[in-house]
């Protein structure tokens, strides 16, 4: 993918827009997990726009890679970028969590096209993501598949057990991209339950380590690219975002982890996120 | 009767050698879930995820996901207690066709509480698109497979291991949601499942030569439970119903029979035999059984009591308990 990637002031545009629908939706809505979709908002956009071999017309082509996007809460995001790339229509957002609709406040596979997993309690994703990349390596295919935590989230031991497996298999066609933001939903996860050393941790784990800039375009494909070529381990990104990202008074704030804008934030967070031309 | 030595372990094999889908995953119990034999006979399709259930749950949903078949062998704790979150959201909520192979099931591991199985078929029939199986003899052992394959969805089988008997025919396989019929009468109407069904089998016979005359059901589905043979034997009852299970008699087969009696309005006296809310302590399954009221004379008093009669059975008078040699010479505690 990486020859025909577009360019990273064509992903911010992409990016701008997917936050500004999502402070849209969840404002409308009156709920959703702002902070934690501003902070993976760049990671999506460029999984969707620059990396996964998906395709909406065809979303359960088995050729297709997966992704798994193991911090369900963040399911709001997911939908707006599903929208923006063809899986759903843009008209369909507007049903967000409301009664009778499917786009639920966490991802359901059954019901959602491009959904592949369904995920809301935390530690889910990556056992499944080792289940379907072994699957893949048993049946000798290529495509790969690439999961999406929170930090937080690690603090459930299923992930480390997965770990273990995933190493264990040599999975090196799956990608765990973590996303860093440093909060979880009451404080920071540094004054919680701290994950310090995280990187040490994942290689002390059997990963190839990687780290980067969450909201870099450019930083993000290159982490892409580096867990592509690493052969006979899975690859860790670690990517340093800020939680409520694009939005001056969400940014690394706690509070907004599920807070939902009043009228008078809601203008100044929509006034910020003015969309710049693609 | 036929004792049949450790029938899962050829059979298996021998039934998974056209069907390239279906993979095994274990947590390091492996020759403890007879495993063995078929890691190395299919060991590009056998998985040891370790000590590690919410992953190997996991996995399994991932793999089912792609198209394979895992049958998850473990201890029946180990399946829907401590992963019981991936159970449920990684496995039965996206329906995927995993099949839960949980051995050790009740009272049946002299591993004492912590490895007894008390509660599996309540919480499992609680958990929706779940399908909820029970080995009762060699013969189901066998057929379970088979029953389980064809289940568009997740699957739970309380499976037995070791010396098994073979109490029925091997032309009669388990069929789904369809309960045996193993003794009729008008008096009362027992139903047993997985082990107690061979108590039955020795109490039964007993109490017609006594003159109270039972329908006999042995019941190998849990879940779905709306046979209508079920159903008609609860009608044909004349003085009452007893269960008799090797589980809590809260969720399993006494509250599943309590549920249809109450939603048909089959008014007579139900009895449920089991473990009565309680943890069992570690012993052999015989002392077991008998200590919590499980046993052939556990039913034929509890008979007794629904009908007035005193029959003036005892131990000596029924059918003899065949020696209990479901574990291994090898290790005492047989883990």
């Amino acid at each position: 993918m990486n020859s025909s990637r577009p360019s990273a002031q064509h992903l911010a545009g992409i990016a701008r827009r997917i936050r500004r629908r999502d402070l849209d939706m969840i404002y409308e809505a009156g709920a959703g997990h702002l902070g934690s979709e501003l902070s993976c908002t760049d990671l999506l956009v460029a999984l969707y726009f620059g990396e996964l071999q998906v395709d909406p017309d065809e979303p359960s082509a088995p050729t297709r890679d997966r992704f798994v996007l193991s911090k369900g809460h963040a399911a709001g995001v997911l939908y707006v970028t599903l929208a923006e790339a063809g899986f759903i229509d843009p008209a369909e957002l507007a049903t967000f969590m409301q009664p009778g609709s499917r786009l639920n406040g966490h991802p359901d596979r059954k019901l959602v096209p491009g959904v592949e997993t369904n995920t809301g309690p935390l530690g889910h994703g990556l056992p499944v993501a080792v289940g379907m990349a072994k699957a893949a390596k048993l049946r000798g295919e290529s495509w790969r598949t690439w999961v999406l935590t929170g930090d937080g989230e690690l603090q459930e031991g299923s992930n480390w057990e997965a770990a273990m497996a995933a190493a264990h298999f040599g999975l090196d066609n799956l990608a765990l991209v973590i996303d860093h933001n440093r909060f979880q939903q009451g404080a920071a996860v540094a004054d919680t339950n701290d994950l310090a050393p995280l990187a040490d941790k994942w290689r002390a784990f059997g990963w190839h380590l990687h780290e980067l800039d969450g909201h870099d375009f450019d930083a993000i494909f290159a982490g892409f690219d580096v867990a592509r070529s690493t052969r006979g381990r899975p690859t860790c990104l670690i990517a340093h975002t800020n939680k409520g990202e694009g939005i001056s008074f969400t940014r690394d704030r706690v509070a907004w982890h599920h807070r939902v804008p009043t009228a008078e934030e809601y203008a100044q967070a929509r006034a910020e996120l003015t969309e710049v031309p693609s | 009767m036929e004792i049949v030595n450790r029938p899962h372990v050829q059979n298996f094999i021998r039934w998974a050698a056209d069907k390239p889908e279906v993979v095994v995953l274990s947590a390091d119990l492996t020759n403890s879930c007879e495993v063995g034999a078929w890691r190395d006979t299919y060991p590009e399709r056998f998985f040891s995820l370790g000590m590690a259930e919410q992953n190997m749950l996991g996995f399994a949903g991932g793999l089912a996901r792609e198209g394979f078949e895992p049958f998850v062998h473990t201890f029946a704790v180990f399946i829907y207690r401590r992963p019981y979150d991936q159970l449920a959201m990684s496995i039965a909520y996206p329906n995927l066709p995993v099949r839960l192979m949980a051995f050790l099931p009740g009272i049946t591991t002299p591993g004492g509480v912590t490895h007894q199985a008390i509660e599996d078929v309540a919480v499992m029939r609680a958990t929706p698109n779940m399908t909820v199986l029970e080995t009762g003899d060699a013969t189901e052992v066998e057929s379970v497979l088979d029953v389980a394959h064809a289940v568009d969805g997740p699957v739970y089988v309380r499976f037995l291991r070791g010396r098994v008997p073979r109490l029925f025919p091997r032309t009669e396989p388990m069929v789904l949601g369809q309960a045996r019929v193993l003794h009729e009468g008008d008096d009362v109407t027992v139903l047993t499942a997985g082990i107690t069904t061979e108590e039955a089998l020795r109490a039964v016979p007993a109490l017609a030569d006594a003159g109270v005359h039972a329908t006999h059901l042995h019941v190998s589905t849990h879940k779905p439970f709306d046979d209508p043979t079920v159903l008609a034997a609860l009608r044909r009852a004349k003085r009452g119903v007893v269960t008799l299970e090797n589980h809590t008699i809260v969720g399993g087969l006494g509250t599943a029979v309590a549920e249809l009696m109450a939603e048909h309005a089959v008014g007579t006296p139900l009895v449920r035999l089991g473990l009565r809310d309680t943890y069992a302590h570690g012993a052999s399954q015989a002392y077991l059984m008998r200590e919590y009221g499980l046993d052939a004379m556990a039913l034929v008093r509890a008979v007794e009591r629904l009908t007035d009669t005193d029959t003036g059975l005892a131990e000596d008078d029924l059918a003899k308990v065949r020696v209990e040699e479901v574990h291994s010479l090898a290790k005492a505690e047989a883990l």
